[in-house]
């Protein structure tokens, strides 16, 4: 009797096995341990150099860029004691507002757009490109266009943050103009600098700012969130993200903030600079007491506020 | 094959064939990127103002004790002596003499209202490297107060033996752990606000409530965007896993914001906070969705826009059509100002970049254009706070007439100087007449401003609108065209400058607003301009409509161009008043101040200015 059901019984034994397999599996592809995905890092020295145009107009380091749009719209090299001098030629102010720059080895400066204030007839435009100023010749033009970046009243922002990646040449490059009060539609792309090409596109993540880290378990891909008061981080392997390794690294104390800067202090330690952020025009970051920073310390297995 | 190993096959292939499916089309949990939270959320703001938590008597006595004090020349309300010891009251007494703790509860000659928090023996931990040696040999304690004017805490290390203050610490924009008093009052406000009733279906018990260690729970204040003292006493329903937080400014002494929240881990405290509360409640309630009203003979939607503040959509009254679009799309602010003007750089006012427009005889006009519109997902400048809310509309005898719609929008930092505060009003009355009212409460950069509401009314009086002005006669406009009402020098009844009607006479009178309409306004001044109804003339969200500076032009003029026939057309009317500003004292108008009051806390003075026409039923 038992004999002649066996076939049965071992066909459903394996369906099942293999279905409780696939669950398990499927259950667990978001659930990367957090301490096999970050590990202890350091900062490291960057193969990035400042526009080579600089020397040639006797402008001698320290040198800083200043995208703060308080005195200039655009871009702005401030140089000499106490940062007092400026370099900011009138054609820079052309694409209006930039919120992220990205330096290349070369010393092009990759920057990505910004809406600020007020809303002209080509504001929504200038948010669909990346820009790049050539390290040579000081210029400013549109580096790549993007034709699905389609910001709107209901969402005024494009290309909002970049990041260079010296292993490849190539940007890391985030648009949050898709989404809404329901939806996180954000895009990350991967991009070659010498070929415009797009080499991979992760969908699902409105990044306010972008970041690279290597530490002791691998690189990683840090984004600040513009929808949500928290730090996130991609896995790359093979200078790709690794489907579905995003994983949470920490939440902000207050629900209003977002992370718009995230440096790599010292030792284990993230800086990171905090705005209001709604996706509206409010000029909230001209008001210095909205701003914070906050020191995290990663402590093997998370990180934990140090301020 | 037997029947039982095709029975099998049949399993396995079914079987794998369906994992297969689950497999590839489930999304795993990490992708889906919907806010399901926000679904579930349910939060009410409230529907009262602060004045409504004066009747009650612990909050009456606090403010009395307050107003006592700070006339005889202290800023700072002790703790009640009968709950603490011996050293603590000693310690209060020491405390409330030093000149250290106490400085900073002056400011240009003004008390500031400050409490004492709490006065316990102090821990090692809050000491000081000089105080830790010597607190081991003597009874220390530690006092801390709070200062509401500037949102910071005090705290000071007394020795008790030697009866001298060793440390003082000051620390801005920071809330300690409060007194039992405020903790009572605080939850006094909660069981007294009618908000908190209709949230829980029922009228709430003082020891259902939890406030336990509040201040450290909530990791900053959730009020004004931390600015404030703030608490949250919960109310939990164990049996169905969620709690209800109401939060409850303390520096204002009013309800802020009510919340349902699921009970355990997916509570967080960061979602407790007024202004992501208030912005999360005005998304989901009026800027996702058109909410309907009906009311004393009057029908129509309303909803929050993304740049064109509140719009009433397709009003009717005693179900007669009255209009299909009511808004206020722009607020142009130009200030005036004297010499050549710098083309070359950029100028910022607060953070804000500014437009220039040459002006005669070396004058110029510069300014912004403040756009009005939803909280989030917008390109709005100045913000919604607060829902709209719908109240009682007055005469100037008390008499009800009917009832408004009003939003509050601001700048978040009002009344600093270069924010803004408008209000969009629609005012709808008994008898069919309506008002759309555009109020600006200043502060703005200075004097010198000039603010130019740009009002659009898209009548629905059918597709044969004719629009006439009066000169002693009704002259009726045949195109496109446009009014300074300033100018103006009869008006019929001594009220109506234009009429809109259509062909069976069925319309309504425009009385421009001259200080009639029992609400200090100086006037209107404004420019009327009507076109022809067009899709893509406003009917949707308009970003910005012209120079905010150029006071030659208000922005509609660009709907004008071709000057086409007005006759029997659908027809919108654009209503731009015009309003000068005044700081002067006594005669302040679009204007507001911070002021220290006679309770030691900041009190802000408005001197609103309201413009807009009446619409009247034109009756035969």
């Amino acid at each position: 009797m038992f004999k002649k059901y066996l076939p049965i019984l071992i066909s459903l034994l394996i369906v099942v096995l293999v279905a409780f397999m696939v669950i398990v599996k499927k259950s667990e592809e978001p659930m990367v341990k957090i301490k096999e995905t970050m590990g202890e890092f350091k900062k490291q020295s960057s193969c990035v150099r400042h526009p080579q145009f600089l020397s040639t107009l006797n402008i001698t380091h320290p040198v800083t860029i200043d995208l703060s749009q308080q005195q200039f719209t655009g871009l702005a090299f401030l140089y000499g004691k106490n940062f007092s001098q400026v370099l900011h030629p009138k054609a820079w102010e052309n694409f209006e507002h930039f919120s992220t720059y990205a330096l290349d080895k070369k010393g092009n400066v990759f920057l990505a757009p910004m809406p600020f204030i007020s809303i002209k007839p080509t504001t929504f435009n200038l948010q669909k490109n990346i820009y790049k100023l050539d390290s040579l010749t000081g210029k400013i033009s549109i580096f790549i266009h993007f034709d699905e970046v389609l910001p709107s009243a209901s969402n005024p922002y494009g290309i909002i943050s970049l990041v260079y990646d010296c292993d490849d040449d190539t940007l890391w490059v985030s648009a949050i103009d898709e989404s809404n009060y329901r939806e996180e539609k954000g895009v990350i792309y991967h991009i070659d600098i010498k070929s415009k090409k797009i080499l991979q596109k992760i969908e699902g993540t409105d990044a306010l700012t972008l970041r690279l880290l290597k530490s002791k378990n691998g690189k990683f891909l840090l984004a600040g969130s513009a929808k949500k008061n928290a730090l996130y981080a991609f896995k790359i392997e093979q200078q790709e993200i690794v489907q579905n390794s995003k994983i949470k690294l920490l939440e902000l104390p207050s629900a209003n903030e977002r992370i718009r800067k995230i440096k790599i202090r010292k030792e284990n330690i993230l800086e990171l600079q905090t705005i209001p952020f709604s996706y509206t025009l409010v000029a909230e970051t001209s008001d210095k007491n909205e701003r914070r920073e906050y020191r995290v310390e990663w402590d093997s297995r998370k990180f934990k506020f140090l301020n | 094959m037997t029947k039982e190993i095709k029975i099998s096959m049949v399993i396995l292939v079914m079987g794998l064939l369906f994992i297969g499916l689950y497999a590839f089309f489930m999304k795993n949990g990490n992708t889906p990127t919907s806010i399901k939270s926000l679904q579930e959320e349910r939060i009410l703001l409230p529907q009262y103002k602060a004045d409504t938590y004066r009747d009650i008597p612990i909050v009456q006595l606090y403010l009395e004790e307050l107003r006592t004090l700070i006339k005889s020349g202290k800023g700072v309300l002790p703790l009640d002596e009968s709950l603490l010891d011996s050293s603590a009251i000693l310690a209060q007494k020491i405390v409330l003499k030093d000149k250290e703790f106490l400085k900073d509860t002056f400011s240009n000659g003004k008390i500031l209202h400050a409490d004492m928090m709490q006065v316990h023996p102090a821990l090692v931990a809050s000491l000081g490297s000089k105080s830790k040696l010597l607190c081991k040999k003597y009874s220390c304690y530690e006092a801390i107060k709070y200062n509401f004017v500037k949102n910071s805490t005090t705290k000071a290390i007394v020795n008790i033996d030697t009866q001298k203050v060793l440390e003082v610490e000051y620390i801005l924009e920071s809330q300690p752990d409060i007194s039992l008093r405020l903790k009572n009052i605080a939850k006094e406000i909660v069981l007294y606000a009618p908000e908190v009733a209709n949230a829980l279906k029922y009228k709430p018990r003082r020891d259902e409530m939890s406030m336990a260690n509040v201040r450290g729970a909530l990791q900053g204040s959730p009020c004004e965007n931390s600015e404030h003292l703030c608490v949250a006493p919960t109310f939990s329903d164990h049996k169905n896993e969620e709690a209800l937080w109401a939060i409850v400014d303390l520096t204002e002494l009013k309800l802020s914001a009510v919340k349902w929240a699921g009970l355990g881990k997916t509570t967080t405290p960061a979602c407790i906070s007024e202004r992501s509360l208030q912005n999360r409640y005005i998304m989901k309630n009026f800027c996702e969705k058109d909410t309907a009203l009906e009311k004393n003979g009057w029908k129509f939607l309303y909803r929050l826009t993304g740049s064109d503040g509140l719009e009433v959509i397709d009003a009717s009254f005693n179900g007669q059509p009255v209009f299909k679009s009511a808004k206020i799309v722009d607020w142009h602010v130009a200030y005036e100002g004297k010499g050549l003007v710098d083309n070359e750089s950029d100028i910022q006012m607060a953070g804000r970049q500014v437009e220039f427009v040459k002006g005669e005889k070396e004058k110029f006009f510069f300014g912004y254009n403040d756009a009005m519109g939803c909280p989030m997902f917008s390109t709005s400048v100045v913000l919604p706070f607060n829902a709209p809310l719908v109240k009682p509309l007055y005469n100037k005898e008390k008499n009800r007439v009917g009832f408004y719609l009003i939003q509050d929008y601001r700048n978040p930092k009002w009344p600093m100087a270069c924010n803004y505060r408008y209000e969009n009003r629609f005012e709808f009355f008994d008898d069919g007449a309506f008002r759309v009212v555009g109020v600006n409460k200043g502060r703005g950069c200075g004097e010198e401003a000039i603010y130019r509401p740009v009002m659009r009314i898209d009548m629905a009086l059918g597709e044969n609108e004719q629009f006439y002005k009066y000169n002693g006669l009704w002259n009726q406009w045949l195109i496109e065209q446009s009014d300074f009402q300033k100018d103006a020098k009869v008006y019929d009844k001594n009220k109506y400058l234009y009429k809109i009607q259509n062909l069976s006479n069925r319309g309504y009178y425009i009385e421009p607003n001259r200080g009639q309409f029992n609400d200090q306004s100086r006037g209107d001044n404004a420019t009327i301009f009507v076109t022809k109804y067009k899709e893509d003339e406003g009917s949707k969200d308009l970003l910005t409509l012209g120079s905010c500076c150029n006071l030659e032009e208000d922005g509609v003029e660009r709907y004008m161009q071709y000057r086409e026939s007005i006759e029997r057309e659908n027809l919108v009317i654009w209503y731009v008043p015009r309003i000068k500003n005044d700081a002067r004292k006594g005669h302040e108008y679009c204007w507001a101040d911070t002021i220290i009051g006679n309770d030691g806390n900041i009190k802000v003075k408005e001197f609103p200015c309201a413009v807009g026409a009446k619409f009247v039923p034109i009756k035969f």
